[in-house]
């Protein structure tokens, strides 16, 4: 069993009070005590157009991760950074599926792709991740990338 | 203009063979600038002894999506000690993922509004999985707040 450990520090003077928040997570299987053993390992993709992606897909049928299984039924967590100085330059990070890479969808009972939020230059986040098939995949779709000037996201993920 | 740091640490001295460090940091700015992020719901604290759905920043999103696109910054922490315990994380009623006792999250929002036919918004909303009462911690940063208008129905 493998201790993985998350550690989030924030601060902000945006009010007189401040904002401190420092909180430490253990990576744990559902349900148990017993630590999350499996990692895709940190992952780096670069991108040279403005196509949505699977970054990441949910479910037991075509996963790009070997031996992949993530469901609804057990526990996952998503890092993922975009490498960008320009802080005006974003990449939307979603939930659905790639489809032709045009358009995203997410198999939600009407085909349609949801955005979570956009990560601009340098930004990261974590979640935890259903990674179920109906609605599963993590998307990511870069405002701007071309062969010359890639956009690079990295990313990792935790599961059992 | 206020200056909100986020930095993450993952470690694991056992999952690999090599110990596994990673860490970053970044400041939160406004949509496209390099201008800080001044405006926050304050750190909340809510004990929820139901199941329902509950929509967690109703002041930022209801009748109105004018924070579109704008940055926020979402933290939810479930506070609960009893590791079976979870919270579902939906976003416009997909789910994101469950946190369990103690876990955390820490991401953008965008607060679009779904191309469901239901036109819903981009709400965050938490559900607990059990009615014994659990407590949930969770703020937003952001920018662009609008609050609603006064009401002076009388009913």
């Amino acid at each position: 069993m493998a201790t993985i450990t998350a550690t989030l520090a924030v601060s902000s003077d945006i009010t007189d009070y401040g904002i401190a928040i420092n909180k430490s997570m253990t990576l744990t299987k559902a349900g148990t005590l017993n630590g999350l053993e499996r990692t895709t390992g940190v992952q780096r993709v670069y991108l040279t157009d403005t196509k949505h992606i699977d970054l990441a897909k949910g479910g037991l049928a075509n996963t790009n991760l070997a031996d992949m299984t993530v469901t609804g039924a057990t526990a996952a967590k998503v890092y993922i950074k975009y490498l960008e100085d320009d802080t005006s330059k974003f990449i939307r990070v979603g939930l659905g599926n790639e489809a032709d890479g045009t358009t995203a969808t997410a198999n939600n009972g009407d085909g349609t792709h949801f955005e979570i939020g956009r990560l601009y230059g340098n930004e990261w986040m974590i979640i935890p991740w259903n990674g179920a098939s109906n609605v599963g995949d993590i998307t990511v779709q870069p405002s701007v990338a071309t062969a010359a000037d890639m956009a690079i996201v990295e990313y990792i993920v935790f599961f059992e | 203009m206020a200056t909100t740091t986020a930095a993450i640490t993952l470690t694991s001295a056992d999952l690999l063979t090599d110990a596994l460090s990673l860490s970053a940091t970044n400041t939160l700015y406004k949509a496209g600038s390099t201008v800080g992020l001044d405006q926050t719901t304050g750190m909340a604290r809510v004990h929820l002894t139901a199941t329902t759905v509950v929509d967690i920043f109703p002041q930022l999103i209801e009748a109105s999506i004018a924070f579109e696109n704008k940055s926020s910054w979402v933290y939810i922490c479930n506070k609960s000690e009893d590791e079976t315990e979870f919270i579902t994380v939906k976003i416009c009623e997909q789910v994101i993922g469950k946190l369990y006792a103690g876990d955390f999250l820490w991401m953008p929002w965008s607060m679009r509004e779904s191309a469901n036919a239901n036109n819903h918004h981009g709400d965050i909303t938490v559900a607990p999985s059990v009615d014994t009462g659990m407590s949930i911690e969770f703020t937003c940063i952001n920018e662009g707040t609008e609050y609603p208008t006064e009401n002076l129905a009388t009913t």
